[in-house]
């Protein structure tokens, strides 16, 4: 293992659906050190999700992605990885949170399941250890009388209490980099606190790089080490969260600052 | 839910009970008269024909005529055919038993054939989905009767060693009875698992879409357990629903196929029994394959309703 | 992911165009076949129940698809044929789509006990599978001609009434009809001015997928017997009477099943050309 956990230089995305072509990233550079938290901070349609699709190597369905640059992995470049190998990796190394709770989880099967699937999968866990791992998960996600939900299905859960669940899913098999894609903007704004507050306990128990992406700054403050602005695909500027909440270079950053309702500085998470 | 199967159970009674009733008063509607048809022949003498009124009860009112037929009916006791002076029942049972043989038979051959395409189409777009569209496409325009008479003329005409028509039973020879039955339900499934496909492609395009299945995905897991897991089953639950209400159009199906490839089932049953004017029978056919086409859409409705409680949450 | 705007409005107007050429194709078949069968005295070679001792010939110059059994045209016979088929399937189904309108704008509009009634007397009716629910009907009444029509016209209508009661229950919550209402306007002008309009694309559609199935009946029940009574030629009774002696004649066969999915065909392309083109919520 050499080097930082990720180093992306110049990635450029170009999204290619059945209709029409976009350049989704633009060639941007970005480090992620082990134990890290970064925030990648823009409004819709700006890159931030794709980048981390890109990471994954995830095309939405029905699209294609031509990649270029370089994304290292541990020093591993991951761009020009086989698919197998990709798929080992997914999950066990790197993790993702995705946006909406209520659509992430299969309908159809509980959420014990869900979780032992990938359990057995990457650590090849029994039937009965996987749940018994599950159980711990879902505990240490805050569920509460997880032996007897593990067995329910998602429609027996809140929004909040899904997406701990699906944090507890994205962390099960101890990843090196969780990635968060908006966790919360789907969330009640009670609990999206909860939410991210969960987020840092687990980071910091884990010693987990966190990838955060949000078009809200006032999310970041208080969660990352550092930050990336994002506009139209590229980063338009980066810096040490609270250098960049204090002195914001860019006209972009600014107008984000500003979107930010005052009463919920950077003091609202700690 | 409970309130829900009661009620759902209540309603297939009730449409039940209209179908009897149809079914019984399509025979009294006639021209020409029932007792006539009962005696066989058109000259017989009045008293003959007066005892056979007696018996058959047609002197009663109409609504008492249905209510006895009903209750009997209800028993099993369909009367007597016209024909063969027998009691009704026991010939239905010995035709529904090749009827069901078939209609399984070509359920099966529709499921597989429609599921196998329909993903296929969903999952490797391109060439293939054009392809199993267009098959589609056409294949809805020729009927069942067509498919069985073209399937019969080709092996006809070249592979004339290879008898196609009759019918073997299970117990005489199993494989034999397979072999029979084989071609008349693929000609049967045709148009239903074209529609089966249909169904399953949209399915299929429609959870693929879905955010848990891109989840999956960033699991790491296989392309076999995503499928299976994730896709399949939610997308084969609307597409077992819809594929359970073709019941309906493979029985009404089966006639047709029946009797081009003569077996001996219940279509060939009432067509025969439309030419001799065998009305008991007649009575007897409708009532019963009405009545099963009403409890399986029954059956999926309730069936149904358990997992789309899931799904809807 | 979901499509841009810009793209999905692409993407519907490429659907739009791809419905027109449908239509368009559909359109034409159906001329073709209406042109034939208006003319067919006409245009048909043969008398179509003219024998001759030339039975079971093969295509040639004077019979293109060779003859019968008997001897007959069976060019002839299918284009005389037709005749009476189409006329029966088109009867049949405009008495279904007037049936089925009444009744579904009834059960729709007036709601509650009316609609309870009407709908669950019309599921008995769907409760049983066309075919036979058409064959008993016939052979209680007897195959002919307006017996035909009549049957297949009641087999059908319950599907119609659906059509037309689905988007009626919908439309009847909306705001410009309350506002109408509520103005005093008269019931009658209320439907015909608010509610007819947006049946009407459903009800095409439905129209011309239920003429594509009553091909399939009509022929079915000639098939069996049941059709119209001879001399009439008709497309079903030629398929089965072309049985016996099929593999020595086989255009005696093909002609026949030709014709039926020709007319089949036609049905369904303008069906799906009309969804493509009213919008009416289709499959991708």
């Amino acid at each position: 293992m050499t080097g930082p956990l990720l180093r992306v230089r110049d990635l450029t995305a170009t999204v290619t659906t059945r209709r029409e072509v976009i350049q989704a990233v633009r060639g941007i550079s970005f480090d992620i050190n082990a134990d890290e938290a970064v925030g990648f901070v823009g409004e819709s349609g700006c890159g931030k999700s794709v980048t981390a699709k890109t990471l994954m190597r995830l095309a939405p369905e029905g699209a294609s992605i031509g990649l270029g640059g370089s994304v290292a992995f541990w020093g591993q470049e991951l761009l020009g990885l086989g698919e197998d190998e990709m798929r080992d990796l997914r999950g066990r190394r790197i993790a993702m949170v995705f946006q909406d709770p209520m659509t992430s989880l299969n309908p159809v099967m509980s959420i014990g399941a869900q979780m032992s699937d990938m359990l057995r999968r990457h650590l090849g866990l029994s039937v009965r250890d996987a749940r018994a791992r599950s159980v711990e998960l879902l505990n240490l996600v805050g569920i509460p009388d997880p032996a007897r939900r593990i067995d329910d299905f998602p429609h027996q859960f809140s929004g909040g209490q899904r997406q701990r669940v699906l944090i507890a899913i994205a962390i099960s098999c101890e990843p090196d980099l969780l990635i968060a894609d908006e966790p919360t903007t789907a969330l009640d704004v009670t609990v999206q606190a909860q939410i991210l507050r969960l987020l840092l306990r687990l980071r910091e128990e884990r010693g987990m790089a966190l990838m955060l992406i949000t078009h809200d700054f006032g999310v970041v403050a208080g969660m990352v080490d550092r930050v990336n602005v994002m506009y139209r695909g590229e980063i338009v500027e980066a810096g040490p969260v609270d250098d960049v909440f204090a002195r914001p270079q860019h006209v972009y950053t600014r107008a984000l600052l500003d979107a930010v309702p005052r009463l919920q500085g950077a003091g609202a998470v700690r | 839910m409970t309130r829900f199967v009661l009620g759902r159970l209540a309603w297939m009674a009730a449409i039940l009970l209209g179908v009897s009733f149809v079914a019984f008063m399509l025979m009294r509607a006639i021209p020409g008269d029932f007792a006539i048809a009962a005696a066989g022949s058109q000259s017989v003498a009045p008293e003959v024909l007066a005892t056979i009124r007696r018996d058959l009860g047609l002197d009663q009112p109409l609504m008492a005529q249905y209510l006895s037929w009903l209750g009997a009916a209800l028993t099993g006791d369909f009367g007597k055919s016209f024909v063969t002076r027998q009691p009704v029942l026991g010939e239905l049972l010995n035709r529904l038993a090749v009827t069901i043989q078939l209609t399984l038979l070509a359920a099966v051959i529709a499921a597989v054939m429609g599921v196998a395409s329909g993903l296929a189409a969903a999952r490797l777009r391109g060439a293939t989905d054009w392809l199993v569209r267009l098959w589609n496409g056409l294949m809805l325009a020729v009927p069942n009767y067509v498919v069985a008479t073209l399937i019969v003329l080709l092996f006809g005409l070249y592979f004339p060693e290879i008898t196609v028509l009759g019918y073997t039973p299970f117990l005489e020879s199993p494989l034999g009875n397979l072999a029979s039955l084989l071609l008349p339900a693929f000609a049967l499934a045709l148009a239903v698992s074209v529609t089966i496909a249909e169904n399953t492609r949209a399915a299929v395009l429609e959870v693929a879409n879905q955010d848990f299945v891109m989840v999956a995905r960033a699991k790491g897991l296989t392309p076999a357990a995503i499928l299976l897991d994730y896709l399949m089953r939610n997308a084969l639950t609307p597409v077992i629903t819809a594929a359970g209400l073709k019941i309906a159009a493979l029985l009404g199906g089966s006639i047709l196929v029946e009797t081009i490839f003569a077996i001996p089932g219940m279509g060939q049953y009432l067509f025969d029994s439309i030419n001799s004017r065998d009305y008991p029978v007649i009575q007897a056919i409708v009532l019963v394959a009405a009545g099963i086409v009403v409890l399986v859409n029954t059956a999926i409705d309730i069936a149904y309703a358990r997992v789309d409680a899931r799904v809807q949450m | 992911m979901q499509d841009s705007a810009p793209v999905a409005a692409a993407r519907k107007g490429a659907g739009i165009t791809q419905g027109w050429l449908l239509l368009g194709v559909g359109l034409a078949m159906l001329a073709a076949m209406l042109v034939l069968t208006i003319f067919a005295p006409l245009v048909a070679p043969y008398n179509p129940s003219a024998t001759s001792p030339d039975s079971l010939a093969p295509a040639s110059a004077a019979h293109w698809l060779g003859t019968d059994s008997i001897g007959r045209d069976v060019l002839s016979r299918l284009i005389v044929g037709g005749r009476t088929t189409l006329l029966i399937t088109v009867s049949a189904v405009l008495i279904a789509l007037v049936a089925g309108l009444i009744l579904g704008l009834a059960a729709g509009y007036m709601g509650g006990r009316t609609d309870e009634i009407i709908m669950r007397l019309l599921d008995v009716v769907f409760a049983f599978p066309v075919l036979l629910l058409a064959i008993a009907v016939v052979a209680a009444l007897g195959p002919t001609v307006p017996n035909l029509i009549l049957t297949i016209a009641i087999v059908y209508t319950p599907a119609m009434a659906r059509v037309v009661r689905a988007p009626v229950l919908s439309v009847k919550q909306w705001d410009h009809v309350e506002a109408a209402r509520s103005v005093g306007m008269s019931e009658i002008r209320l439907v015909l001015r608010h509610i007819l309009p947006i049946v009407v694309s459903p009800i095409l559609v439905a129209t011309s997928l239920t003429l594509s199935q009553t091909i399939f009946t009509v022929t079915a029940l000639s098939f069996l017997g049941l059709g119209p009574p001879p001399p009439d030629p008709n497309w079903g009774g030629m398929l089965s009477e072309a049985r016996q002696f099929m593999e020595l004649a086989p255009l005696t066969v093909v002609g026949p099943a030709l014709a039926i999915v020709f007319a089949t065909l036609t049905f369904i392309i303008i069906a799906n050309g009309l969804r493509e083109v009213l919008d009416v919520g289709s499959v991708r």
